[in-house]
C-alpha cells in the first residue's frame, strides 16, 4: 500500500487549479486579517476614483445611496475603459518601453506609498517598536526588490519572489479598496464584473484586443498577471492532463510533458522582434500594464498617505481577465509551445476584487466571509473549467463575483438567523 | 489574552481536522478540490434549509417540538444529499479511472477511494464547525465572554467548540463508512450512517433542558468515538482483505 502515494493519479490531478487557488486564498486571508486588525472602520471615508461623484454617508436614504453608488460605478468604469484603451493604443504603436517604465513607477508607488500607509497603520495598531529610520530603510528595500522582481529584465528573479510580490500588490490595493463605503463597493463590484465580461469577450473589447495583439506579436501580455508555473516535477505531463481531465475528456495525445519545452523558451524570446522584451526567461516580461492605473491613482498625489486627498484609483483596469495561456494546445508553432510552458495566468485585478468582496464581507461577520470565500473559489473553479473548454482568454470576475454577492446576501438574510437561533440553543446537526 | 482564547476555541474545534488536512490532504490537489466542493455542498444545503425555515424563525415558543422537527428535517435533507454526493462521486470515479487508463497510470487504489471519501467527509465536518462554531466566535476575541442560561457551566464558545469537535469527527468518518457501504452494497453500513447522524442530532436536543448539556455532551462523545471505532474497524477489515488478495499477485 505504501507505493500508492507516489504514482497514484490523485496526486497529479488538479495541480494547476490549486496553483491558482492557493495564492488567491492567501491574498483573501491576509486582506481579511487586515480588515479585522483595523477594527475601527476608517474615520474619514477615502476619496478615490471609485467614488468621485457621490460621497456615501450612513444617514442617506436607500434610494440616494443606490443612485449615488451606481453613478460612482459608472464613472469608475468609464475611467477604467479610457485608461485601458489608452494602454492598448500605446501598446499597438509599440511604446513598450514607456509602458514598462510607467508600470515600474506605479508599482513603486503602490508598494511604497499605499503599502507604507498600510504598514504604518499595522505598526500603530499593534504598537510594534520600530523606529523611523529602520522602517524607511526596510520599506525602501521591500519596494525596490518588488519593482525589480515584478518588472525585471535580464535579472534572474525567482518565480516565487515574483509571485509573492504579485500577491502583495493585490493585498495592498485590495486593502485600500475596502475603505470604500458599503453600497459603493457592491455596485462597483457588479459594474466591474460586467465590464470585465464585455472587455474580454465582446468584439472590440479592449482586453480582447490586447490579448490578441500580444499573441499575434508573440509577446507577453503587457499587463500585471499572476502566473502559476506549471509544475515541473515528474508528473508534469499527468498534471496538465489532469487539468484537462477535470474538465471532461480531453484526448490524451494532448498530454505532453511540459518540461522539454521549457528549454526552447530561450530561442523563442530572441525571435521576438522587440528586442527589449526578449528576456531569456520568458517569464519576466509579462508585465505590466495594468497596474499602471493602480498607480496612478495612488501616486497621483503621492497622496498615498493623506487619506483625505483625492486619490484616483483606477487600478486594475486591465488585468481583470483571467488570462490564460492555456497550456494544452498542441500546436506546432514555437510560440504556442512557449505558451504551453506557461501556467495559468490570472490578472492581478481579479485578486484585488475577490479580496475586496471578501474584505467587505469580513466587515459584517465571519460567516459571510466563509460563504463568500467558498463561492468565489467555486466560481474560479468554474471559470478554469470553462477555460479549458474554450481555450481562450476568459474574464475571471463575472462568475465569481456573481456567486460571491449571491452567497453574501443569502447568508446574511437567510442563514444567519437560522444558525444563530439553533446554535445559541446548543443544537447542531 | 482574549485573542489566544479565541484561537484556542478554534483549534479545539478544528485542530484534528487541521492535522488530517496537513498530513493527508494538502499534498494531493485533487483531495483539496474534493474538500472544497464538499464544503460548498454542505453550505448550500444549509442555505436551502435555512431558507425553508426562515419563515418560522426565530421560534418564540419555549416548546421543544419545533426544534425536533427542525433537527429531523435537517438530518433527512442532509442524508438525502449524501446519496446525491455518492452518485456524483461514482461518476467522478469512472472518469478518473478512464483517465488513468489513458495516461497509463494505475487505477484508483482502495486507499485512494477511501481518501476521497475522507476528504469529502472532512469537507462536511469542517463546514459544520465553521458555520456552527467558528462564525459565532468573533465576539470571543473581544474582552468578554458569554454564557447561555441552559448550560452555565462553561462559556458558550467553549461548549460549542466541544460539540463541534464531536460533530466534525462524526461527519468525517461517517462519510468514509457510507461510501464504503454504498460501494460494497452493504446494507448495514448504509443504514448506520443516517442512524448515527440522527442519534447525534437528537442528543443535542438534550441541551434544551436546563443543565442537560452535562448529560448530552458526554453521550455525544460516546457516539463520536463509536463512529470512529466503527470506521477504523471497517477500514482495517477492507485493507487486510485486499492485502490478502493482492499479496499473491505482487510476488
Amino acid at each position: 500500500m505504501s507505493t500508492n502515494n507516489n504514482n497514484s493519479i490523485l496526486s497529479s490531478i488538479g495541480t494547476e487549479i490549486i496553483g491558482i487557488i492557493s495564492p488567491v486564498s492567501i491574498c483573501m486571508l491576509l486582506v481579511v486579517l487586515l480588515v479585522y486588525s483595523q477594527s475601527s472602520p476608517s474615520d474619514q471615508p477615502i476619496r478615490t476614483a471609485a467614488n468621485l461623484i457621490y460621497q456615501e454617508a450612513p444617514s442617506d436614504s436607500t434610494s440616494q445611496k443606490l443612485e449615488g453608488s451606481l453613478l460612482n460605478a459608472v464613472v469608475f468604469i468609464i475611467l477604467i475603459a479610457l485608461v485601458t484603451f489608452l494602454l492598448v493604443i500605446l501598446y499597438y504603436y509599440n511604446f513598450t518601453g514607456f509602458l514598462k517604465n510607467y508600470m515600474r513607477f506605479s508599482a513603486f508607488f503602490v508598494l511604497g506609498g499605499m503599502g507604507g500607509t498600510i504598514f504604518i497603520s499595522v505598526i500603530v495598531r499593534f504598537s510594534l517598536p520600530v523606529d523611523v529610520f529602520t522602517f524607511v530603510v526596510l520599506l525602501f528595500n521591500f519596494t525596490v526588490v518588488g519593482v525589480m522582481s515584478v518588472f525585471a529584465e535580464g535579472v534572474a528573479i525567482p518565480i516565487v519572489l515574483r509571485q509573492v510580490y504579485m500577491v502583495c500588490l493585490g493585498i495592498i490595493v485590495a486593502a485600500w479598496f475596502t475603505g470604500l463605503p458599503e453600497w459603493s463597493t457592491w455596485s462597483l463590484l457588479v459594474a466591474l464584473a460586467v465590464y470585465d465580461l464585455v472587455a474580454v469577450l465582446a468584439p472590440g473589447g479592449p482586453l480582447k484586443i490586447l490579448v490578441e495583439l500580444a499573441s499575434s506579436r508573440d509577446d507577453d501580455l503587457p499587463a500585471l498577471v499572476y502566473e502559476a508555473r506549471p509544475t515541473v516535477n515528474g508528473n508534469g505531463g499527468g498534471g496538465r492532463g489532469g487539468f484537462g481531465f477535470l474538465v471532461g475528456g480531453v484526448s490524451s495525445d494532448e498530454v505532453e510533458g511540459g518540461i522539454e519545452m521549457s528549454s526552447r523558451r530561450g530561442d523563442v524570446g530572441e525571435g521576438v522582434d522587440g528586442t527589449d522584451e526578449s528576456d531569456d526567461t520568458g517569464e519576466t516580461s509579462p508585465l505590466v500594464r495594468n497596474v499602471r492605473d493602480g498607480v496612478r491613482s495612488s501616486y497621483s498625489g503621492s497622496s498615498g498617505m493623506s487619506r483625505g486627498n483625492e486619490i484616483v484609483e483606477n487600478e486594475e483596469g486591465t488585468p481583470l481577465s483571467a488570462i490564460m495561456g492555456m497550456e494544452m494546445e498542441p500546436r506546432s508553432g514555437d510560440v504556442r509551445e512557449e505558451e504551453m510552458t506557461r501556467g495559468i495566468k490570472l490578472g492581478l485585478g481579479d485578486f484585488v476584487f475577490y479580496s475586496v468582496l471578501v474584505g467587505r464581507a469580513a466587515m459584517y461577520d465571519l460567516m459571510t466571509v466563509y460563504a463568500c470565500y467558498l463561492a468565489i473559489i467555486s466560481g474560479l473553479g468554474c471559470t478554469l473549467i470553462l477555460l479549458s473548454v474554450f481555450r481562450q482568454a476568459l474574464p475571471a470576475l463575472p462568475i465569481s463575483i456573481a456567486l460571491g454577492i449571491m452567497f453574501y446576501f443569502l447568508t446574511r438574510v437567510l442563514m444567519e438567523p437560522f444558525l444563530v437561533g439553533t446554535s445559541t440553543n446548543l443544537m447542531m446537526f | 489574552m482574549t485573542v489566544s482564547g479565541g484561537i484556542g476555541y478554534v483549534l479545539l474545534a478544528l485542530g484534528p481536522s487541521l492535522t488530517i488536512f496537513i498530513t493527508l490532504i494538502s499534498s494531493k490537489p485533487f483531495l483539496i478540490l474534493t474538500l472544497l466542493s464538499s464544503t460548498l455542498v454542505w453550505l448550500i444545503s444549509l442555505i436551502v434549509l435555512s431558507g425553508l425555515w426562515r419563515v418560522f424563525l426565530p421560534l418564540k415558543t419555549t416548546a421543544w417540538w419545533p426544534y425536533v422537527i427542525l433537527i429531523l428535517t435537517s438530518i433527512a435533507f442532509q442524508e438525502g444529499l449524501r446519496l446525491l454526493l455518492w452518485r456524483g462521486y461514482k461518476k467522478m470515479e469512472d472518469m478518473l479511472d478512464a483517465f488513468a487508463d489513458r495516461a497509463a497510470k494505475p487505477r484508483l487504489y482502495l486507499t485512494d477511494k477511501m481518501q476521497i471519501a475522507l476528504a469529502g467527509g472532512l469537507g462536511h465536518g469542517v463546514a459544520h464547525a465553521v458555520f456552527f462554531c467558528l462564525s459565532l466566535l468573533t465576539p470571543s476575541f473581544g474582552p468578554a465572554t458569554f454564557y447561555v442560561d441552559k448550560c452555565s457551566y462553561a462559556p458558550f464558545f467553549l461548549i460549542s467548540a466541544i460539540i463541534s469537535l464531536a460533530f466534525v469527527t462524526i461527519h468525517t468518518f461517517s462519510m468514509v463508512v457510507a461510501f464504503n457501504g454504498y460501494a460494497e452494497g452493504n446494507k448495514s453500513d448504509q443504514l448506520i450512517v443516517p442512524a448515527i447522524h440522527l442519534v447525534a442530532g437528537t442528543l443535542t436536543l438534550v441541551n434544551l433542558i436546563s443543565g442537560g448539556c452535562i448529560v448530552g455532551i458526554p453521550l455525544l462523545y460516546v457516539v463520536a468515538l463509536s463512529t470512529l471505532a466503527y470506521c477504523g474497524k471497517m477500514v482495517w477489515r477492507r485493507l487486510t482483505e485486499t492485502q490478502i488478495r493482492l499479496t499473491p499477485q505482487n510476488q
